[in-house]
């Protein structure tokens, strides 16, 4: 994480106000292990039927699982839907 | 999601399905210029998803050049689509306007409970006060078509209702009052039925029974006649007073010792009909599936086609029910014969009748249970009864001319 989207994070947390409207980290929401939804992305790197990666400002979102399918994208948020087993985060070179 | 996918539907979305391409540079490409994106599926390196008909219309240069849309889907883009068929859709315009003006108006009429100048008169009240065939259905309102009718004709109930485009009149009748004999009209009081007199009560009149007598229905207690004290005629005055009579009131009855009963088993059994004019064709289920059965049947109208047309469904349903034979103890039955023998007592007296003596035996065979009895009761037996003097004078003057 940049210093500076540090900083904005720390000041929305401060402000108690939505962390997403200052920072450009993203949001992650789950429901259960059937339903993830990822706010604030880049866009997809890989989908498959087994594992989806998912492009976000510092970070990319590998989901593993089974029978996975895209119940919507745009240009703000990613539903991806199917049998959840492994979110890894890991931090871009 | 659902509201969005239904809201789609009527909007219109395009079907996309892609076989050889990179699929995630594909919808990379779509989210950056903001087209959204949903129900992706991904199946053997072969990808599908829809976007919205709006969307492909704005960026068309772009999809058609990287992908084939499968298909169009949407209730605009049929509607669209009937632009081309021009014929079909005015007929389809005039048949939803047609069929919006026949069901929403008034095109008869219909009188129930009362005489055709009755009728005829209703209508034409209808006709003045602007209501004339046909009419839209808005403009009726019952409680003050009600309140019309029955404010200009001497009818006991109105009750106006609508039914399809048919307008319903109920009314009943006024039943014509008993004359009612006037106080100082010349009357006299006769029995009602057979009985022994038991007190005279004469307060205008002449009483011509005494206490004890035996009097037969009809005959006459006090007389409306009495003789003048001053010129030895008879004069008729009003009779007033009340007889009370000895009356007696016999009664046999029986009950059954063992009873067959119905009794629901809660199985049913649905048979659907199709009615056309009066004419039923069963559709599904099956007539009679049980020995013993209680059946209960009512009729579905189909909304508009029912308005129209004299097509409507009936509902019959068969509920299977076992006979059981139960054993009625001896004082329920008792009971039960006493409570119906008071009950036929009260519908032939008065309400102050008064039970002088009761004689009640039970007996029993095989089968029945069985109630004799005898009820004395006292009660007003007299009734007035409007006398007339006899028409001596026309045939006297008659005979001086």
């Amino acid at each position: 994480m940049s210093k500076f989207n540090n900083f904005r994070s720390k000041l929305a947390d401060e402000l108690e106000i939505p962390n997403n409207a200052l920072s450009d980290n993203f949001e992650l929401t789950m429901h259960g292990n059937k339903k993830v939804i990822i706010e604030n992305h880049l866009g997809l790197t890989v989908y498959d039927e087994n594992m989806v990666i998912i492009n976000t400002n510092e970070q990319n979102i590998t989901i593993k699982g089974k029978k996975f399918k895209i119940e919507e994208i745009n240009s703000y948020k990613v539903i991806v839907k199917g049998n959840i087993k492994e979110i890894i985060f890991s931090i871009k070179e | 999601m659902l509201i969005f996918k239904l809201m789609y539907l009527i909007r219109g979305y395009v079907v996309i399905r892609r076989d050889d391409m990179n699929s995630e540079k594909l919808l990379n490409i779509l989210r950056r210029r903001n087209i959204s994106v949903w129900d992706v599926e991904k199946k053997d390196k072969k990808i599908k998803f829809k976007i919205s008909y709006e969307d492909y219309i704005k960026h068309s240069d772009l999809i058609n050049e990287i992908v084939k849309p499968e298909s169009k889907r949407g209730v605009l883009l049929k509607l669209n689509k009937l632009k081309l068929r021009r014929g079909f859709s005015i007929g389809l315009l005039i048949l939803i306007i047609s069929l919006y003006l026949l069901t929403s108006m008034i095109w008869d009429v219909e009188v129930i409970g009362t005489n055709q100048p009755n009728t005829n008169e209703i209508i034409r009240l209808l006709e003045k006060n602007k209501i004339k065939l046909p009419f839209a259905l808005s403009q009726i309102e019952t409680k003050k078509l009600e309140t019309l009718i029955y404010d200009n004709f001497q009818f006991k109930f109105v009750e106006v209702f609508v039914e399809g485009s048919k307008l319903i009149i109920f009314v009943r009748e006024r039943e014509p009052e008993p004359a009612e004999i006037k106080s100082n009209e010349p009357s006299s009081i006769i029995a009602l039925k057979n009985a022994i007199v038991n007190k005279v009560i004469a307060k205008s009149g002449q009483a011509v029974v005494k206490e004890g007598d035996v009097v037969y229905e009809g005959q006459t207690l006090i007389m409306g006649i009495v003789k003048n004290k001053n010129s030895e005629e008879f004069m008729m005055v009003p009779s007033e007073g009340t007889v009370y009579g000895k009356t007696y009131y016999n009664f046999e009855m029986k009950e059954e010792k063992i009873r067959n009963v119905n009794v629901s088993t809660n199985k049913s059994n649905a048979v659907y009909y199709l009615i056309i004019n009066g004419n039923s064709i069963k559709i599904i289920g099956d007539k009679d599936p049980y020995e013993n059965y209680n059946y209960r049947e009512r009729e579905i109208n189909v909304p508009l086609v029912s308005n129209i047309a004299d097509i409507s469904i009936l509902k019959g349903v068969y509920y299977e029910e076992v006979i059981k034979k139960i054993e009625i103890d001896k004082e329920t039955a008792h009971n039960k014969m006493k409570v119906s023998m008071y009950d036929e007592l009260l519908k032939s007296c008065d309400e102050d009748s008064r039970i002088l003596k009761s004689n009640i035996n039970f007996s029993e065979d095989e089968e029945f249970y069985y109630l004799i009895a005898q009820i004395e009761v006292i009660e007003d037996i007299g009734e007035r009864i409007r006398i007339y003097p006899i028409a001596k004078e026309k045939t006297e003057e008659n005979v001086e001319e």
